[in-house]
């Protein structure tokens, strides 16, 4: 595994120093919701089996020495259309964020939230967060977590989701940066018809080594959950995915898709993909697919038959590839500094 | 030299070590029309495919040249850039990429010149218009989701935008219904000029009603055997590719 040979599982924690920046753009938030950068208090009460890749000595990290906050409530049937947005740019004065956030939808309520964290280039940053979402009956929260910091920070990530009848969570994970990064997203599906969908890319350029851990836990019935993935690994990188459906004893009628597939354009990355499924119902339906490769000569052949020379080809098929998760995002803003961000990536050769 | 755009000579050409192509001559002017027809596994798609330079179709004999340059060597987009097209038998899918933006970008890098974005949509709206294509195929993804007939429009779109000298219609008219061919057939015509030449691989004779070829040729075994008007083609439609093969089977 990634981290044991990383030796992540004896990680030497730094000392916390403060984030003085703002991070919270208050520019677009309604008055009918309640944000604030001071966090209630919750037990994390889950059985850490059900939950892959980051372990707790990162999550307590968070929940004990954040230096940073968002707490957010949605009231009852409150639908929020404008994004909310929290926005961390790490310098020389601001190193390290380690962020514990907590969003509690009522019923009926809906809302769109992005975090963006990003670095200036020259300083070795540091984030390890931790992301609670408690979502009640027919919600429909959307995460958007775009990661983009420089080739020599660190980032951890761990997220976490509850949702009740016919609520729904849906994921959006962006992972562009850091020398080392993990995360971790674990919907726990506790309610009848409850969904959850997670959509991410990575890319993964010079050294970069990444973890994802993906679990979908289905515990109500007819709940659903589906895992899509797109990456791209180049240079030295290395990564491991992990994604687990696990449908526990209730969740009859249940359904898990996850789907996993990785162009591979240097014969120096290591790809690591580990999909399970995990039953304890009988009347479930899992599948998954995983798939590694490297670029479509056919494909390749075609688009530079239309003048396209070999770089531009193949940037346009991993554009292509990356391009219906990124869509996803509903502001264009961010589409644009992520558009960019895997183009300066990919053409810096 | 010749005044011809393309010549081709003794061209051999081996796929994962199986010669294909057995020695093909080929001389097309400017402005003509040939038809190369034949019989499935006789080189057809081969030679579209080696033309346009298909890493995996190795020349192990014999020359391309196009006009006025040997070409055997040169990469696939260096070969649109001089004015190849070749429309695909099955065009690939490229989702997240628009057929707008596909074509803009294809036609920057074709003709060396920076597509503004608006004159492009008018020329791209006119062409469109012109294959009776709807307006809404522009913002879809590139022949995601697309039914054979709507992808080989498609090809034939992207030709008379990137308006090459020569165009290579590898099996354009089949999954066409006769309505459709008439319509790509059109096109084609509005492409070509005293200027531009066309290579028609098919096995029908449907395109060729709209089309009037200057000359049918008969690729049979990866060698060109005959070569006529299209009274040959009227013959094959007629008595099949079995007579011609008998004849050159006995010499």
């Amino acid at each position: 595994m990634l981290w044991k040979r990383i030796n992540l599982e004896n990680f030497d924690f730094p000392n916390v120093v403060s984030y003085n920046k703002e991070y919270i753009d208050i520019n677009n938030i309604s008055d009918k919701i309640q944000l604030t950068n001071n966090p209630r208090n919750i037990n994390l009460d889950i059985d850490m089996n059900d939950v892959k890749g980051l372990g707790d000595r990162f999550i307590s990290f968070s929940k004990d020495c954040y230096n940073s906050s968002i707490d957010l409530s949605l009231p009852r049937n409150v639908k929020i259309q404008e994004p909310i947005i929290i926005k961390f740019n790490m310098d020389m004065d601001n190193p390290m964020v380690i962020d514990k956030n907590i969003i509690v939808a009522e019923s009926g309520s809906e809302a769109t939230i992005i975090f963006d964290y990003s670095s200036i280039k020259e300083v070795k940053a540091f984030h390890n967060g931790l992301t609670m979402v408690y979502a009640k009956e027919n919600t429909k929260i959307n995460i958007i977590k775009i990661q983009r910091m420089n080739d020599i920070s660190l980032n951890f990530d761990s997220n976490f989701a509850f949702v009740e009848g016919q609520g729904n969570v849906n994921w959006i994970s962006v992972e562009l940066g850091s020398s080392i990064s993990g995360t971790n997203y674990s919907t726990f599906l506790e309610g009848e018809a409850s969904e959850s969908n997670l959509s991410s890319i990575y890319l993964g350029d010079k050294e970069r080594k990444m973890d994802l851990g993906y679990s979908m836990i289905h515990k109500g019935p007819r709940s659903l959950s589906s895992i899509e993935t797109k990456g791209v690994l180049k240079d030295k990188s290395k990564k491991v995915f992990r994604g687990n459906l696990d449908f526990k004893r209730g969740a009859r009628h249940s359904k898990g898709v996850e789907e996993e597939y990785v162009i591979l354009l240097d014969p120096t990355v290591k790809s690591d993909s580990i999909p399970a499924l995990l039953c304890e119902e009988d009347d479930v339906e899992g599948e998954h697919a995983a798939s590694a490769g490297q670029i479509d000569e056919n494909r390749l052949f075609y688009l530079m038959s239309r003048g396209l020379n070999e770089r531009e080809a193949k940037k346009m098929i991993i554009e292509s590839s990356f391009r219906p998760i990124i869509n996803k995002i509903p502001f264009e803003d961010f589409r644009l500094i992520i558009n960019k961000e895997i183009e300066g990536r990919l053409m810096d050769e | 030299m010749t005044n011809n755009l393309l010549n081709i000579s003794n061209l051999k050409v081996n796929i994962e070590g199986k010669e294909i192509l057995r020695g093909v001559d080929l001389q097309v002017a400017k402005g003509e029309i040939h038809v190369i027809m034949g019989p499935n596994g006789g080189g057809k798609s081969t030679l579209g495919y080696t033309l346009m330079g298909h890493p995996q179709y190795e020349i192990i004999d014999g020359n391309i040249e196009f006009d006025g340059e040997i070409i055997n060597d040169l990469k696939v987009d260096k070969r649109a850039k001089k004015g190849i097209f070749l429309s695909f038998q099955y065009p690939e899918e490229i989702p997240g990429v628009t057929v707008e933006e596909f074509l803009r970008t294809a036609k920057t890098s074709v003709s060396g010149e920076i597509q503004k974005i608006i004159p492009f949509k008018k020329l791209l709206k006119e062409k469109m218009n012109q294959l009776e294509m709807k307006e809404e195929y522009a913002s879809r993804y590139l022949n995601l989701g697309f039914s054979g007939g709507e992808k080989k429009k498609n090809e034939i779109l992207q030709m008379s935008i990137l308006e090459p000298k020569l165009a290579i219609l590898d099996e354009t008219d089949s999954g066409l219904d006769v309505d459709a061919i008439r319509i790509v057939a059109e096109g084609v015509k509005k492409l070509q000029d005293r200027e531009k030449s066309i290579i028609v691989i098919t096995h029908y004779n449907k395109l060729l009603e709209y089309l009037q070829p200057d000359f049918v040729h008969i690729l049979l075994d990866g060698k060109i055997v005959k070569s006529g008007g299209l009274e040959l083609a009227q013959e094959i439609d007629k008595k099949g590719y079995e007579n011609i093969r008998n004849e050159f089977s006995n010499k």
